[in-house]
């Protein structure tokens, strides 16, 4: 280890002092001043994302090539604070009305982003198992949050012991690639598959244990109970934090690790995408309750992602094989900010805590507060991929991707699992809009911050929608660098 | 010619009305209603301007280009031929007219509703006059979602069924129809071009025929689906059925006709080889759309759901039209687009009238309304003429067309056709004769004492389609001018392709 090394690694440091900061100033804050941990962890985040700023462009292997800070990991950084911020603003209100500690909760959230981070960055399979761990504990601890809750414990345990499974498989498969390639480095295994039936164990593990972290189908159970149990914005954190880091994994393991072998492997993502996206899609039409219903469709949202991943995998032309990352890393930030900003929405009509996100909370929405249920419709109709949103231009990514790497069947899945998806997106709409409100009305959280963050986050959806030129460019400048 | 950019402003200026609404108090319904006309006239008379359109001059004119998402290669390029001028006219007098016709009837959430419907009128002229494919997927995706909210908010009872239908079947057919402009703009740019979604780029491509027939099939969907062409019409009598009338005259005075332009603007000429192969098939299915439509309407009992189903055997006629390939059956379509959209247009807002004083559309409960409300029958009685094509009104001029431009294409169809021409004439009178002649039924006489003529409010409204659906059976000059070039490009196209030779259907 040397000063170079300590530089390149400036926003982990950052971000290790800012939890630091945290943690103690929870310790002295009296009781009354507790919001105060809110603004000093949004700022310390801001500059987090200043010091990744500084790395960019750099492109550096450290402390002996266990640690890559090239410019993909910075966007995956980049993206991870975007969506922290987003989850520490939207969190508060919810939390202060359970009389759940937000100390607590920021640190957890803080170092669940650390894992993120160095997920993001690792160019060995160690670290890479090393930085998920880091990534998912906190993640099982936010699940089983509300610990008087019996829902929270369910769904914590569960998450916990399902993604335990799923870290055990993934090691399996580390130390099957090991013992076969005689490496741990990603730059090192892309022979894996030519090592006959062994080598495609080890693959095959590789990719449950990775699509297992991405609630990919048929590796999906835990997804729902550990989503519903969680207390709501809570939820809308691990469904994009975790997946973000997922999908990390995946784009190192597989496009770095692997991408030469992209022909072996791109029959097996290319069916997980569409059995991920049709499955999610239809379970999740069966829904009443809009936060379990959120929870599936985030499986089919999985699905289009690893849609991108498949076309890479298929193309052969570079410029190509990055439109498919580029389309990973578009739709994870994309759906990062519409995602979590509707589960927002959700946890907004719980406060009373009895309702559990039935659609009938939302029923009449559109006339008891107008500008809530336009930002859902505005969430929602992004969710379904419907212009000029964020989630119209990341489907139109994934589309452009898979056409252009000559998998247009893909592409073709994935437009009707968007009219499918549309039919319980806009089954929200229809009960906010054309509905008249239930005699007993859920009370709607008004705390301005949750405000704020929800105004910041729709405006996001429809300026990355309408244009969405300058994070392409930071994204391709990301991607180039993998190809 | 001035510096104004004339096309954004007819098609923005809808949007700065929304902009206001938003600012506006709720209850004060007067201001709502008064900004939603002004900016809706804005709109109409910026589009006044493009009567200006020299059908001998550029193909495109009033053009708008600046670069959007340079990253695909997506621009904001905007122009209008005389096909846009005239539908861009079609739709800003049509929802000025729906617009102003709402003042009464719309009582509920007033401020969404003029909101929306001005949304949904920035949706319907940005279709016409994009020249950017992906413009013109954002535009046509635009117009479908205030659509959903109208039927869905503002509807009649069986409102969600009906709208939640009419959006899953759209949206089944755009998406596949993105994949295809997608896939078409691919190809384009693999042969070393620059990524483009550029209209007058992309036309003119040798597609192989390959993927000429998959993208035909997926824009044939989306467009069959909105036009909306046997069997896929199932949505339109629900969503006409349980549409407000304001929504019901949008519906299918310029909703469909996005579907028919879109077939003229974007099937014909950017797949012709593959719109050769098709075009019997289609011929087919407009035959039997024609034939079907017609035969249900005979037997409808509700009014709303009568003109529903004329409306599928009308836009059987346009798609008649538009594959026959030669220069009647094309202009007949298009001046069928325009006619049927003021007339149903019309025929919907009628509708409206006795069904804000009866809460009623049966026919069955109506009848003797001649003797009592004499000037509705007489404004009834002349857009029943049109609709049933009698020379002189503008009905006349398309149907006419088409059937010429057929009988070229085959002597069979033009005698089906023609059999139609006959049905139409038996279902319209039937109606307008139970209506209005019959002996009124009890149910009626209940509200013989209540029952006023048209208000000054209808009046007005209807006045600009009386004008329109007289003047264009007159005078379909200027209309047949202006589309005549257009039309002549399109046919120049689909004239000289080979049909598919590198690819075997399966039939």
């Amino acid at each position: 280890m040397n000063s170079t090394d300590l530089s390149a690694i400036l926003p982990e440091l950052a971000l290790t002092a800012l939890v630091l900061v945290v943690l103690t100033v929870d310790l002295f804050l009296p009781r009354g001043d507790k919001w105060l941990l809110t603004p000093i962890t949004v700022i310390g985040l801001g500059f987090v994302g200043y010091a990744c700023w500084t790395v960019w462009g750099l492109n550096q292997t450290v402390f002996a090539g266990f640690y890559r800070v090239d410019d993909l990991s910075v966007f995956f950084k980049v993206a991870t604070v975007v969506i922290g911020v987003l989850a520490a603003l939207f969190a508060p209100s919810y939390l202060s009305q359970r009389k759940l500690p937000l100390g607590e909760f920021n640190v957890i959230l803080l170092f669940s982003l650390s894992g993120m981070f160095v997920l993001a960055s690792s160019s060995d399979l160690i670290t890479l198992f090393i930085g998920l761990e880091l990534m998912v504990m906190p993640a099982y601890l936010l699940a089983g949050y509300h610990k008087t809750d019996r829902y929270s414990n369910e769904g914590g345990l569960k998450y916990f012991l399902l993604g335990s499974f799923a870290s055990a498989i993934l090691l399996f498969g580390i130390s099957w690639t090991y013992g076969l390639t005689g490496s741990t480095r990603l730059s090192e295994i892309g022979g894996l598959v030519s090592h006959g039936p062994a080598g495609l164990i080890a693959i095959a593990m590789l990719t449950v244990g990775s699509t297992f972290k991405a609630a990919a189908v048929p590796f999906h159970y835990w997804t729902p109970d550990a989503y519903q149990g969680a207390p709501t914005p809570l939820t809308g954190f691990l469904s994009v934090g975790p997946k973000l880091g997922a999908f990390a994994l995946l784009v190192r393991v597989f496009a770095e690790g692997l991408g030469v072998s992209g022909a072996d492997w791109y029959g097996v993502m290319a069916v997980l995408a569409v059995l991920t996206m049709t499955g999610g899609n239809i379970v999740a039409l069966a829904q009443t309750n809009v936060k379990r219903m959120l929870a599936y469709s985030s499986i089919a949202h999985t699905g289009y992602i690893l849609a991108g991943l498949a076309a890479f995998a298929h193309a052969t032309d570079p410029a190509i094989r990055s439109q498919g990352i580029e389309a990973i890393l578009f739709y994870v930030l994309g759906y990062g900010v519409m995602n979590i900003a509707a589960f927002s929405v959700v946890g907004m009509l719980q406060r009373d805590s009895r309702r559990f996100g039935g659609l009938a909370a939302f029923a009449g929405l559109a006339g008891r507060a107008p500008a809530l249920a336009a930002a859902m419709a505005v969430l929602l109709l992004s969710l379904t991929g419907i212009p000029p949103t964020v989630g119209f231009f990341a489907k139109l990514y994934v589309l452009v991707a898979t056409v252009d790497a000559g998998v247009a069947w893909l592409a073709v899945a994935i437009a009707l699992n968007a009219a499918l998806a549309a039919f319980y997106y806009l089954r929200v709409i229809v009960y906010m809009y054309m509905r008249e409100p239930e005699a007993d009305p859920a009370p709607i959280d008004r705390s301005p911050l949750t405000a704020f963050a929800l105004a910041i986050s729709v405006a996001g959806v429809l300026l990355l929608g309408l244009f969405p030129d300058p994070v392409i460019s930071f994204l391709r400048a990301s991607a180039a660098g993998l190809i | 010619m001035t510096g104004w950019p004339i096309l954004s402003l007819v098609v923005f200026s809808p949007l700065i009305g929304v902009l206001l609404i938003l600012f506006v108090p709720s209850d004060n319904h007067r201001l709502i209603r008064g900004i939603a006309l002004i900016a809706a006239l804005a709109s109409l008379v910026f589009s006044l301007r493009l009567l200006g359109y020299q059908p001998d001059g550029a193909e495109f004119q009033f053009r708008e280009d600046v670069s959007w998402i340079s990253a695909f290669g997506m621009r904001y390029t905007i122009g209008v031929d005389g096909l846009s001028v005239v539908l861009v006219m079609l739709t800003t007098v049509l929802s000025v007219v729906s617009i102003f016709y709402s003042f009464d009837p719309i009582q509920t959430r007033v401020k969404e509703y003029y909101a929306t419907m001005l949304l949904l009128m920035i949706g319907m002229l940005g279709v016409f006059v994009s020249l950017d494919l992906f413009l013109f997927y954002v535009f046509w995706e635009l117009s479908l979602i205030p659509m959903y909210l109208v039927i869905g908010i503002w509807g009649g009872p069986r409102r969600i069924y009906a709208t939640v239908k009419f959006v899953i079947y759209t949206l089944v057919g755009s998406l596949l129809m993105l994949v295809a402009i997608l896939a078409v703009a691919i190809a384009h740019a693999s042969a070393g071009n620059p990524f483009t979604f550029s209209y007058e780029a992309l036309r003119g491509f040798g597609y192989a025929d390959t993927l000429q027939a998959f993208a035909f099939v997926a824009f044939f969907l989306a467009f069959a689906i909105k036009v909306p062409m046997w069997p896929f019409h199932t949505w339109l009598p629900d969503a006409h059925v349980e549409a407000p009338t304001a929504g019901s005259i949008i519906l299918a005075g310029v909703l469909l006709k996005l579907g028919g332009y879109g077939f003229l603007r974007y099937s014909l000429p950017l797949l012709p080889n593959a719109a050769v192969a098709f075009a019997p098939i289609i011929i087919g299915l407009a035959v039997v759309a024609v034939l079907y439509g017609a035969m249900v309407s005979m037997v409808q009992p509700d009014l709303k759901k009568l003109i529903a189903y004329s409306s599928v055997s009308h836009m059987g006629f346009v798609m008649l039209g538009v594959f026959v390939f030669n220069t009647q059956g094309l202009q007949g379509a298009v001046f069928q687009m325009i006619s049927h959209g003021v007339t149903t247009g019309a025929l919907f807002l009628l509708v409206g009238v006795i069904y804000e004083r009866t809460h009623d559309r049966q026919i069955a409960h109506m009848g003797g309304l001649n003797g009592r409300l004499p000037r509705y029958a007489a404004i009834f009685g002349l857009f029943t003429f049109a609709s049933i094509g009698l020379p002189g009104l503008s009905g006349f001029i398309g149907e006419f067309l088409v059937v010429l431009g057929s009988f070229q294409y085959s002597g069979w169809v033009a005698a089906a056709t023609m059999l139609v021409v006959i049905i139409s004439a038996v279902y319209m009178l039937w109606m307008f004769q139970r209506v209005f002649f019959a002996v009124p039924s009890d149910w009626m006489r209940r509200f013989w004492p209540t029952l006023t003529d048209m208000t000054r409010n209808e009046w007005l409204s209807l006045a600009p389609l009386i004008l329109l659906v007289v003047g264009l059976g007159v005078l379909p000059g200027p209309v047949l001018d202006a589309i005549t070039p257009p039309v002549q490009r399109i046919l120049d196209i689909v004239n000289a392709a080979p049909g598919l030779t590198g690819f075997n259907l399966p039939w």
